[in-house]
């Protein structure tokens, strides 16, 4: 929940498991070393008149001070996340097919998921992360298996395409973070993610990558505070978007209490037990353009074809707790209710995005709106935090 | 007598080393929020918090301690006079390794390098495993004005 995991959904292998457990092997031996107050004091110490470095300056002329990308008991930024989503039980209805080219509309549907559920990985490392300059490159692999009560009843193309090849998402962002000066800074995070109905082995073209960004300026105004606002190109909402958003990110005097916002993508209040514990309740809006590739091999019916995307955007109130397990392994675990914000499959018209503006660019209507009932879901991620 | 002025002889050489020594005096972090004193103590070199923008702890009234500690033991002690950076060794071309930084932020210690990239500029990078997997920050030289 840090300032650089903003527009694309934190959603990728064998290299980053492996790093992990290299990080947490060496981080035992640099971390059983605890600091003992023999080791933190010396006899020295105490005898030292500490008010003779209140009157220093800096040794080199033009030395200038850069606010730092975080504040004081901020939840830890996640290098490295492996997770895994699990939502409860709930009805989806497929709404009528509307074809291209005059062929005749496929039936409604109706049917029961019992669960969908898949893995998130994701990872965020810095290429450059000086005092005057951080930049992050990242990867993201989401995936969303759908198992349905009765799959061998489903009529409805999407619902079978959902049935044998569920959704995934994997793409590469990257976050840059300019301190102005020691207040001011602009944050940038761009991504380019690849979402539909393929798989590895039968993969889709790079033509349906989709891309966000934001652009946020904002004031550090102290240790415990800091503030933006900008302007974001998203897919959160299933479609594309152009938003303002707000960020605010805060804590208080006795560190118990703060907020980490990024409005309207996410918003939390955190409780902090101590610096290795913590709770937050909150929302985050989830969602992707997935494009539909796969033929259907149960009904032999082409999506492809049809030059159709789900837009899918979902709201998730939550609770989640993150921890420490041992030193920068952190545990991250939530619960909460999915509401389905959209679930709604657009013809693209010859390739070209419909560019809604909730309604007042375009009121172009969705070849299938399908609703969906609202359940439990669950989130467990381990996750190796940055310095 | 021989092993006492071999003795001496070492002891003489490691503590006079001009190069490596540029390591030591007050430095300020690229925040602002502190500033440390890097000193010598037999051939290695060691930083403490020797000045605090902020020291009294606004949700005690009392002068800010190590209470991120994850050492209950350590939690009272103060964080002015705290050792933060430790074990550092010169390894020549300007650069100190082997150490050890620590952010009382969250309690953790990260390995670490210096870098001094001119007389009055350290590259601090604290990081965890694999020094990709980290941070670094820029550390400006203090005096007496």
């Amino acid at each position: 929940m840090q300032i650089i995991e903003f527009i694309a959904p934190k959603k990728t292998a064998g290299l980053i498991v492996a790093l992990l457990c290299a990080a947490t092997t060496s981080l035992r031996a640099q971390t059983d070393k605890p600091q003992t107050p023999a080791d933190t004091l010396t006899p020295q110490v105490e005898e030292e008149d500490y008010s003779q470095y209140d009157n220093v300056g800096f040794a080199a002329e033009g030395a200038k001070r850069y606010c730092s990308p975080k504040i004081e008991g901020l939840s830890p930024a996640k290098l490295i996340s492996l997770g895994y989503d699990y939502q409860m039980g709930y009805n989806i209805k497929a709404d009528t097919f509307r074809r291209a080219g005059g062929f005749p509309a496929i039936m409604p549907d109706s049917a029961n998921v019992l669960t969908s559920n898949g893995m998130r990985f994701g990872c965020n490392i810095p290429v450059i992360s000086r005092t005057n300059l951080v930049w992050q490159m990242g990867a993201n692999y989401w995936e969303q298996r759908y198992k349905f009560e009765d799959p061998g009843a489903l009529k409805s193309p999407l619902l079978t395409s959902l049935s044998e090849y569920g959704l995934r998402t994997m793409g590469i962002n990257t976050t840059l973070f300019k301190p102005l000066d020691d207040v001011k800074f602009l944050l940038f995070q761009g991504s380019a993610d690849l979402s539909g109905d393929y798989q590895f082995g039968k993969f889709m073209p790079l033509k349906y990558t989709k891309y966000s960004a934001a652009l946020i300026y904002g004031k550090r105004t102290s240790e415990k505070k800091q503030w933006g606002v900008g302007l974001a190109r998203t897919y959160r909402v299933g479609e594309l978007n152009y938003i303002p958003i707000i960020f605010y990110n805060s804590t208080d005097v006795a560190n118990k209490w703060g907020t980490e916002i990024l409005f309207p993508a996410r918003a939390h209040v955190r409780r902090t037990i101590n610096s290795r514990n913590m709770l937050f309740a909150g929302y985050e809006l989830e969602g992707q353009s997935y494009r539909l590739w796969r033929s259907n091999d149960q009904t032999g019916f082409n999506l492809r074809n049809e030059d159709a995307e789900i837009r899918r955007g979902e709201i998730r109130l939550r609770a989640v707790y993150e921890f420490s397990l041992k030193d920068f392994i952190w545990m991250s675990i939530q619960a909460g209710y999915r509401i389905n914000a959209r679930y709604d499959v657009d013809r693209l018209s010859g390739g070209k995005e419909i560019y809604r503006a909730f309604g007042l660019a375009s009121d172009a209507p969705y070849v299938m709106v399908n609703p969906l009932t609202n359940p439990l879901y669950f989130n467990i991620s381990i996750n190796l935090v940055s310095p | 007598m021989l092993l006492v002025l071999v003795a001496g002889v070492l002891t003489a050489f490691v503590q006079q080393n001009p190069e490596a020594d540029r390591l030591m005096g007050v430095w300020e972090p690229s925040n602002g929020r502190a500033r440390v004193k890097i000193e010598k103590i037999g051939a290695k070199y060691y930083g403490k918090f020797v000045w605090l923008k902020e020291p009294i702890d606004p949700a005690t009234g009392q002068p800010k301690t190590d209470k991120n500690n994850p050492d209950p033991s350590m939690k009272n002690v103060p964080l002015k006079g705290y050792r933060m950076l430790k074990d550092f060794v010169y390894k020549g071309n300007n650069e100190w390794a082997d150490g050890t930084i620590y952010d009382p932020l969250n309690g953790s210690t990260y390995s670490c390098t210096i870098k001094m990239t001119n007389a009055n500029t350290l590259d601090i990078r604290g990081y965890i495993g694999v020094s990709a997997l980290g941070r670094t920050d820029i550390w400006k030289r203090m005096v007496v004005k």
